[in-house]
């Protein structure tokens, strides 16, 4: 099975995998480190109960979403 | 935190018969109930009562905390709803107010820009914060990436029309999950879902600590989620206050008990009327036995005005029969098919008297597949092609049949269509009893219950004399033994079959099995595979 119940270290990586990528996009220099970690975190919490296969993709974009409209 | 109370509930259908007789059940604090019963036995009019969608000839409902509540027919909406009017309509009371506020004061604003239509559209916007409407469109953010991957923004405007079954059914359930509401209602809430999704749903009906009730015909997800089982049959409910595991059990022994219980109160009553009788020739002869006469019959009548116990509810009988005929060896030849930003090129051949299972994700374009092989105008490249005297036959809930719902079932079968001869009503009855739809008969196709209308389109392949079934989720919908009455049927069945299917227990009983994989691909497994996760796409 690849979806239920998220084991610690993938919820962990979904969140490093993110920032990781905002970081090297333009929110690194437009949002700062401490930001982008934030909200990172914050998607990651309210996805709680996504499938374990799809969250690295769906923090993603939430926090990509959230930085943008914070930004902008 | 919340509960709900069912007391006494009693509701009569429009045609004058007793539905619900006497309905009392209680789901308390966090608790997770299954509510089960057959095609037709009221378990949506029962939802829709606890709502407050309708409302019951006697009895009452009491319940605390907020309701939120997911329609059976959600998956199948074929109508213009948005993705934003959607999400509205399943956020709380207050909230919907005062956006359907908003939205007024704004086309005010725009017939005329004036004072007073500002500041009305101020107050509104004012209103909308002051219920958290802000921190609701937040929450819908969370929700549209969860259920399709796109914020609220990017997608709020799309009809849900466009959306398929499951995408639908998992935008409404990660809506009212992630929502405020702690008491749901959900309504075949695990239809048209992939069985990832499935699955998804198993768990977090688990880990939830609202209060469900929900029906389901899906015995693995029963087996896992519920922790009590609400039964409606005979008109009434009862509880079984375990788990579906024991529950089969459960509902053979209450049977037997009632109908002990109905012998005894039979026996006795044929007692009273024996003895009733005996002291009605002594009266004749003796003042004294003409009393003890009159006292025997007053008892008598006193038991029958008390009246027998409820009978055990009746079996039910339902026997699909699909005939079907003789076709060409190569029934289906796919070459190079592309559906057009769907899915990548494949070929495909299908023989006379396969069992093909279509498995894939939500959204993967099995159904698009299916309609193009039913003859519909589907987007593809690549050719193909059905072979000699293949009639294709279709099936699907998610079809709309407008021009059905104001007719009744005998009147539609009555007409026929092309390639469906009409019959007459004796043997439109005759038909519809073997599909449990007898008194059903004169009622208009729009008031069936769903399952009916599933067992319904499935009597009409029957007459079609299709040899080429392409049946869309064909389960979903059909109650634990209509689904098996259809299995039997398709494996009887004199010709080909193509089924789309996230039914675990179903797609077991086929011999091919066509996978529409996560990277676009359609592949053939010699097992099946339920674990495709979702394509990828960007919307
Ligand atoms: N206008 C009407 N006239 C007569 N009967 C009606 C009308 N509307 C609904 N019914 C009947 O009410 C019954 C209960 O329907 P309901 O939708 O509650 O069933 P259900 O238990 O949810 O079934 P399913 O498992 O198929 O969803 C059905 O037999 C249906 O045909
Ligand atoms: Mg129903």
């Amino acid at each position: 099975m690849t979806t239920v119940l998220a084991p610690r270290s993938s919820d962990d990586e979904s969140v490093e995998q993110a920032v990781a990528r905002l970081l090297a996009e333009e929110y690194g220099t437009l949002a700062g480190p401490q930001v982008v970690m934030g909200v990172v975190q914050n998607a990651r919490r309210e996805l709680a109960g996504s499938p374990v296969g799809a969250l690295p993709e769906l923090v993603e974009r939430l926090a990509r979403y959230r930085l943008h409209t914070s930004v902008s | 935190m919340g509960y709900v109370d069912v007391a006494g509930v009693r509701f009569t259908l429009p045609d004058g018969r007793v539905l619900l007789e006497d309905v009392s059940f209680r789901v308390g604090d966090g608790a997770c109930a299954a509510l089960v019963g057959e095609n037709g036995a009221g378990k949506t009019t029962l939802l829709r009562i606890i709502s407050g969608d309708l409302t019951p000839d006697g009895g009452s409902v009491a319940r605390t905390g907020g309701l939120g509540v997911m329609r059976q027919f959600i998956g199948s909406v074929r109508d213009d709803t948005t993705v934003q009017r959607f999400l509205i309509d399943l956020a709380p009371p207050a909230v919907r107010e005062a956006w359907d506020a908003v939205e007024a004061a704004e086309l005010a604003m725009m017939e005329g820009d004036d004072e007073p239509a500002q500041m009305a559209y101020a107050n509104a916007l004012g209103h909308w914060g002051d219920v958290g409407g802000y921190d609701v469109e937040v929450t819908w953010d969370t929700v549209t990436v969860a259920a399709l991957g796109v914020p609220y923004d990017g997608c709020k405007y799309r009809e849900l029309a466009s959306l398929s079954g499951g995408e639908q059914k998992r935008l409404a359930l990660e809506c009212l999950l992630r929502g405020p509401d702690q008491v749901l209602l959900l309504d075949e809430p695990d239809n048209y879902l992939d069985v990832p999704g499935k699955r998804w749903l198993e768990e977090r009906l688990i880990e939830s600590r609202k209060t469900v009730l929900f029906v389901s015909h899906d015995r693995e997800l029963l087996a896992r989620v519920a922790d009590r089982v609400v039964t409606v049959e005979g008109g009434g409910a009862w509880v079984h206050g375990g788990d579906f595991a024991s529950y089969p059990a459960a509902r053979t022994a209450r049977h037997e008990r009632m109908a002990e219980l109905r012998k005894r109160w039979d026996e006795e009553h044929q007692r009273l009327v024996d003895l009733v009788r005996t002291m009605q020739q002594q009266a004749k002869n003796s003042p004294d036995m003409a009393a003890r006469y009159h006292a025997m019959q007053t008892r008598l009548a006193k038991y029958e005005a008390a009246g027998p116990p409820p009978d055990r509810p009746p079996d039910q009988h339902v026997a699909m029969r699909l005939r079907g005929g003789r076709t060409g060896v190569r029934v289906l030849v796919a070459e190079q098919l592309e559906l057009t930003g769907l899915m990548k090129p494949f070929d495909l051949e299908v023989d006379y008297g396969d069992r093909v299972a279509v498995l894939g994700s939500n959204g993967a374009g099995k159904s698009h597949f299916l309609r193009l092989l039913a003859g519909q105008d589907v987007a593809h490249t690549g050719g193909w092609r059905l072979g000699a005297r293949v009639v294709p036959g279709f099936f699907a809930q998610t079809h709309a049949h407008p021009e059905w719902l104001d007719r009744s079932l005998v009147d539609l079968l009555w007409h026929g269509e092309p390639g469906r001869p009409g019959v007459d009503r004796g043997r439109a009855m005759a038909t519809l009893r073997r599909y449990g739809l007898a008194p059903q008969g004169d009622q208009l196709f729009r008031s069936l219950s769903g399952g009916q209308q599933a067992r319904f389109q499935v009597l009409l392949l029957e007459l079609s004399g299709a040899t080429l079934l392409l049946l869309d989720e064909p389960t979903d919908n059909l109650d634990v033994l209509s689904a098996e009455s259809l299995e039997e049927a398709l494996g009887a069945f004199d010709g080909t079959v193509v089924a789309v299917t996230h039914d675990r227990w179903f797609a077991r009983t086929f011999d091919r099995f066509l996978v529409f994989g996560a990277g676009g691909q359609v592949y053939e497994a010699p097992e099946p595979v339920f674990d495709e996760a979702r394509v990828q796409r960007t919307r």
